[in-house]
């Protein structure tokens, strides 16, 4: 290990083991919220939520935005004979990850508060189980720490769609969706292995140092590394050849629980903080794929939405069609891209589960979300109509909506590189307010055709404020962008800097 | 001084809270119906009256001390190679646009709040209003081409909620969609403009720009230049894009009348002023927005004589007068194309307000189009159907782009689905609107194999041809004809994908895959 510091990345220990707190709390609630009744059960699970969220806004009030490497460090040995460790950290990347995502889960547990016919308490728990596979997925720095978290979050996962999913194929969809995710997760543990056998101490799974081993001149498999992981990342993320499951998910899904599949894109996150950091000149050499996989997307997912009929699967093709943005950002390997990769990452997880959560309340209210079924909801419902939008027009990038900014800065970042993909995203662009005012008259807007349609109620002060939780930041971000790309500063120029580093 | 840019960045700042102050009190219920119209109006004109007093009271301030015109708040995002502000710039045309718009918008609110009494939008209404009248002045003031795209949108998404006013119709909120999706191509390009500007200059402050304007400056300045032009053109309805505003002109009358009539399509034309010190040095763009002035005053003239109803005979008497503004900024009259500006928002503004009175007015028959025009039939018919400029977008723009959103969806179906074993949507309108399939794709068999077409059909012959050679020397001489029946398959795929790509869309995705694959 003594000829390995070429840059080692510092690292900062806890004062006090708040991310482990975090992953304790949060399991917890879940065991609990699981014995109690079912009326009982929601109070223990938003406790608990809310808890999450006061210690995760800790955290950020915590971190020190202006230092490199990782805080709030946590490690001890967890399997010493493969050099497995415990080991929790965040930095400037990850680090509002893990509030967004605190705040997700509770406004999606206040808008499913009595949505659930039968065993409420279950789905809270599993709901809660989920939330805390994430906050590992995002806070864990041992590749073999984060890959269980991984694989974890596809269980819960499965029961919750394919018991409370909303269509006929829900048990068809969560199948399919484990199947994906597995062999996905199949590639991202070989390339671990392939990674885990250079580590310096023979084997190991140390994030950390296996950063400083792709810097090796021995390092080998590199080419393999990078396509393994692209493979099982960009079946997450989706991108455009393994998307497929994601309009059947959205479709087939609890709306509220599709709400954090989509908002939370950990395809992306670990395409950043994997696949291009652990095989940086493999990612220089296929940055054309990446690109070309991105705009792919972006392209395909606009037009597809162009001719949904459904309003979840349009979603699901404009969510498609954004990651594309996202990932071209990331491929730009410039700090525009970058920041504002993370910034579109933090946005979906407010926006595209915004709406998503909104779809939830039409389809408790009206049983469907198909144009045909739809029409003239805003003169029943105004309220909702007039949400919908404004989390919409955040989706298309209106400024003062924490949309522009990030699509701006995504924007800038690859037309700095790729000129053509910048020009050709801008021509979706267009196609992106397209789709989504014409689906939005076709839905929201226009006379009333349906009786179950003008007899519906509008948003409860419930609903209400699990829209609000989300649509503060959007206005906040919005308005004052600096204040969130001040934190992801230091982090990026790291992250860069490690990519394009040559040996 | 930075007290100052404070007040300044209140100006716009106002409208935009009473808007969020109306929107805030409809969502907790405390300003709804009749009830809260008085509290609503209130709100709104306060708003719109201190914005114009505090803007006149900051400008004779600026220009009594003989200060700095511009005014630096902070950053607004800062990466590491370039900067973007909140600033603002008080010279002599922001001050006299700003005050005019603002004092405009401040009648208009004000004329509203009779003429909406006890509808039910009233709310929204002012609500938009509002959100206009921040947007327009943000365009105006900033001192920053972002901070001015800021306003630029938040101006277009108003026009948008205004035209889907009575959001019941289902023509209002089509034609809502189409005028923003038309605009947004000149917001696109706007955007084009600003990463050119921040990647090359690392700011887009207006004063930076134009002292990186020289004239010796290069493709650079030109783009930068082109993307706000077209940005404004747009906006202004200059001729090849004029189509959008007679569709615009669906919201409640007059008040809706009055931003295409004077605000809205004299912003264009205020952005093109303000960039005139870049226009200077592109010549090019110059000829460009000659002949568009030109192009819009023919079109507008000749539509304004045939139009049958008096909203669109008065928009396209403006487009006239904005046309003629172009031609003015073309050939370097700046002076006269702002004071032409001035006294046509406001003359504009009276005759829109005055729309709805018109039939009581009016005691004689409306005059039939002039006899030179009836007499050109063709002429006529052209200057009626507006040059038909809504059909040509549709079939040059919209029909291919759904078409190619209709295949997009087809190969998820047809080929994305099953391989992935998906159960598919029980989508019913997708099943119905399914295209028939491609019949007869077989080959005629004319030469040897068939006759391929196109530079992929013409090598799958030879390849096919020579796979007979082969075939008849050798395959047929031993057993069956298995392969000459792939062969067979083989040419009818490719000449199945011969037939897609001879198709103009198909040509454009692949234009756009080369430029992805050459820039």
């Amino acid at each position: 290990m003594n000829e390995l510091v070429a840059v080692t990345v510092p690292l900062l220990q806890a004062d006090f083991p708040w991310l482990s707190l975090l992953l304790l709390l949060l399991p917890l609630g879940a065991g609990i919220t699981l014995l109690m009744p079912a009326r009982e059960a929601r109070w223990t699970s938003l406790t608990t939520a809310i808890a999450a969220f006061t210690v995760s806004l800790w955290i950020v009030f915590q971190f020190d935005p202006q230092q490199s490497g990782f805080q709030f460090v946590e490690r001890s040995p967890w399997i010493p004979s493969l050099h497995i460790e415990y080991l929790l950290g965040v930095d400037g990347l990850s680090l509002l990850l893990l509030p967004v995502t605190t705040l997700l889960f509770m406004a999606v547990i206040i808008s499913s508060w009595n949505a659930m016919r039968f065993l409420p308490n279950l789905f809270f728990s599993l709901l809660l189980l989920f939330e805390a596979c994430l906050i590992g997925i995002f806070s864990a720095l041992d590749t073999a720490l984060f890959f269980l978290c991984w694989e974890l979050s596809l269980l819960p996962l499965f029961f919750l769609v394919s018991l409370w999913g909303a269509g006929p194929n829900r048990r068809h969809a969560a199948v399919k969706y484990t199947l994906f995710m597995m062999s996905g997760g199949a590639a991202i543990l070989l390339a671990f292995i392939a990674l885990a056998v250079q580590a310096p101490e023979g084997i190991g799974f140390d994030y950390t140092l296996l950063l400083q081993v792709v810097h090796q001149p021995n390092f080998q498999y590199e080419t393999a590394i990078f396509f393994l992981l692209l493979f099982g990342f960009a079946l997450k993320l989706p991108t455009v050849p393994f998307h497929a499951w994601l309009p059947v998910l959205a479709q087939e899904g609890p709306a509220s629980v599709v709400a954090t599949v989509v908002g939370l894109k950990v395809g992306v996150y670990g395409l950043i903080r994997f696949a291009l950091p652990l095989a940086p000149s493999a990612a220089q050499d296929y940055q054309w794929l990446l690109v070309g996989m991105g705009m792919l997307s972006v392209l395909y997912g606009a037009l597809a939405a162009l001719s949904q009929t459904n309003l979840r699967r349009m979603l699901a093709y404009s969510s498609l069609s954004h990651v594309g943005l996202v990932v071209l950002g990331v491929a730009s390997l410039t700090h525009a891209g970058i920041q504002g990769a993370i910034f579109q990452l933090l946005n979906f997880s407010l926006i595209a589960s915004g709406l998503f959560l909104i779809l939830a309340f039409v389809h408790q209210r009206l049983g469907s979300t198909e144009f045909l079924n739809l029409g003239g909801i805003a003169s029943s419902m105004p309220l909702l109509a007039s949400l919908f939008f404004f989390f919409g027009v955040a989706s298309i990038g209106l400024p003062l909506t924490s949309g522009f900014p990030a699509e701006f800065l995504l924007i800038m970042g690859i037309a700095e590189t790729h000129l053509g993909a910048g020009l050709l995203s801008l021509a979706a662009m267009i196609i992106t307010a397209a789709y989504f005012l014409s689906s939005y008259r076709q839905s929201f807007l226009g006379a009333v055709r349906h009786a179950a349609v003008a007899q519906s109620v509008d948003l409860k002060p419930r609903e209400l404020a699990a829209l609000w939780l989300l649509g503060v930041p959007i206005l906040v971000w919005g308005f004052y962008p600096q204040g969130l790309l001040s934190i992801l500063q230091t982090s990026s120029t790291d992250w860069l800097s490690h990519i394009l580093m040559q040996q | 001084m930075s007290k100052l840019a404070f007040m300044i960045a209140l100006v716009p700042l106002l409208p935009l809270l009473a808007a969020a102050w109306i929107a805030l009190g409809y969502m907790l219920g405390w300003n709804r119906g009749e009830a809260g119209e008085r509290e609503t109006h209130w709100v709104a004109l306060s708003a719109a009256t201190v914005a114009p007093i505090l803007l006149t009271a900051t400008g004779l301030y600026t220009w009594l001390s003989g200060g700095s015109t511009s005014y630096w708040l902070g950053a607004w995002l800062d990466l590491t190679h370039f900067t973007a502000a909140i600033s603002f710039r008080l010279d002599a045309l922001s001050l006299t646009v700003g005050v005019l718009f603002s004092v405009i918008l401040l009648l208009v609110t004000r004329f509203s709040v009779n003429y909406l009494h006890r509808e039910a939008g009233f709310q929204r209404y002012f609500m938009i209003l509002s959100l206009f009248h921040s947007g327009v002045l943000l365009v105006v003031l900033a001192g920053e081409a972002l901070l001015a795209f800021i306003g630029w949108e938040l101006a277009g998404i108003s026009s948008y909620l205004l035209i889907a006013y009575a959001w019941q119709r289902d023509i209002a909120t089509y034609n809502a969609t189409r005028a923003f999706v038309t605009n947004r191509i000149g917001d696109a390009a706007f955007i084009l403009a600003l990463f050119t500007a921040l990647s090359f200059l690392g700011t887009t402050d207006w004063q930076g720009l134009f002292a990186a304007a020289q004239p010796e400056s290069d493709l650079m300045m030109s783009l930068i230049g082109f993307g706000i032009t077209l940005a404004a053109v747009i906006k202004s309805a200059q001729f090849p894009f004029s189509a959008w505003i007679t569709r615009a002109l669906e919201g409640p009358t007059p008040s809706s009348a009055v931003f295409y009539g004077s605000v809205l399509s004299h912003a264009g034309i205020y952005l093109l002023l303000r960039i005139s010190p870049l226009l200077e040095q592109a010549t090019l763009l110059s000829y460009l927005l000659f002949t568009m002035g030109l192009a819009t005053v023919v079109y507008g003239w000749l539509t304004a004589q045939a139009q049958t109803d008096i909203k669109t005979s008065l928009i396209h008497a403006t487009l006239v007068q904005t046309g003629l503004m172009l031609i003015e900024i073309a050939l370097g009259l700046y002076t006269l194309a702002t004071i032409h500006l001035v006294l046509h928002t406001l003359w504009r503004t009276y005759q829109f307000l005055h729309a709805p009175s018109f039939m009581q007015q009016t005691t004689k028959a409306v005059e039939p189009p002039p006899l030179w025009l009836r007499n050109k039939t063709w002429l006529n018919a052209a200057a009626l159907q507006r040059f038909w400029l809504d059909p040509i977008a549709d079939s040059l723009l919209v029909r291919p782009t759904r078409k190619l959103a209709q295949e997009a969806q087809l190969f998820d179906e047809r080929i994305i689905e099953p391989l992935t074993g998906q159960p598919g949507s029980s989508n019913l309108l997708a099943i119905l609107s399914r295209r028939p399939t491609i019949a007869g794709s077989m080959p005629s068999l004319e030469s040897q194999v068939g006759t391929g077409v196109g530079v992929l059909g013409v090598l799958m012959q030879w390849a096919a041809e020579a796979l007979e050679w082969f075939e008849n020397r050798l395959v047929l001489q031993g057993s069956g004809n298995g392969l000459s029946r792939l062969t067979r398959f083989l040419g009818a795929q490719a000449e199945l994908l011969d037939n897609y790509l001879r198709q103009p869309r198909y040509l454009l995705v692949l234009i756009a895959a080369t430029l992805v694959v050459i820039l």
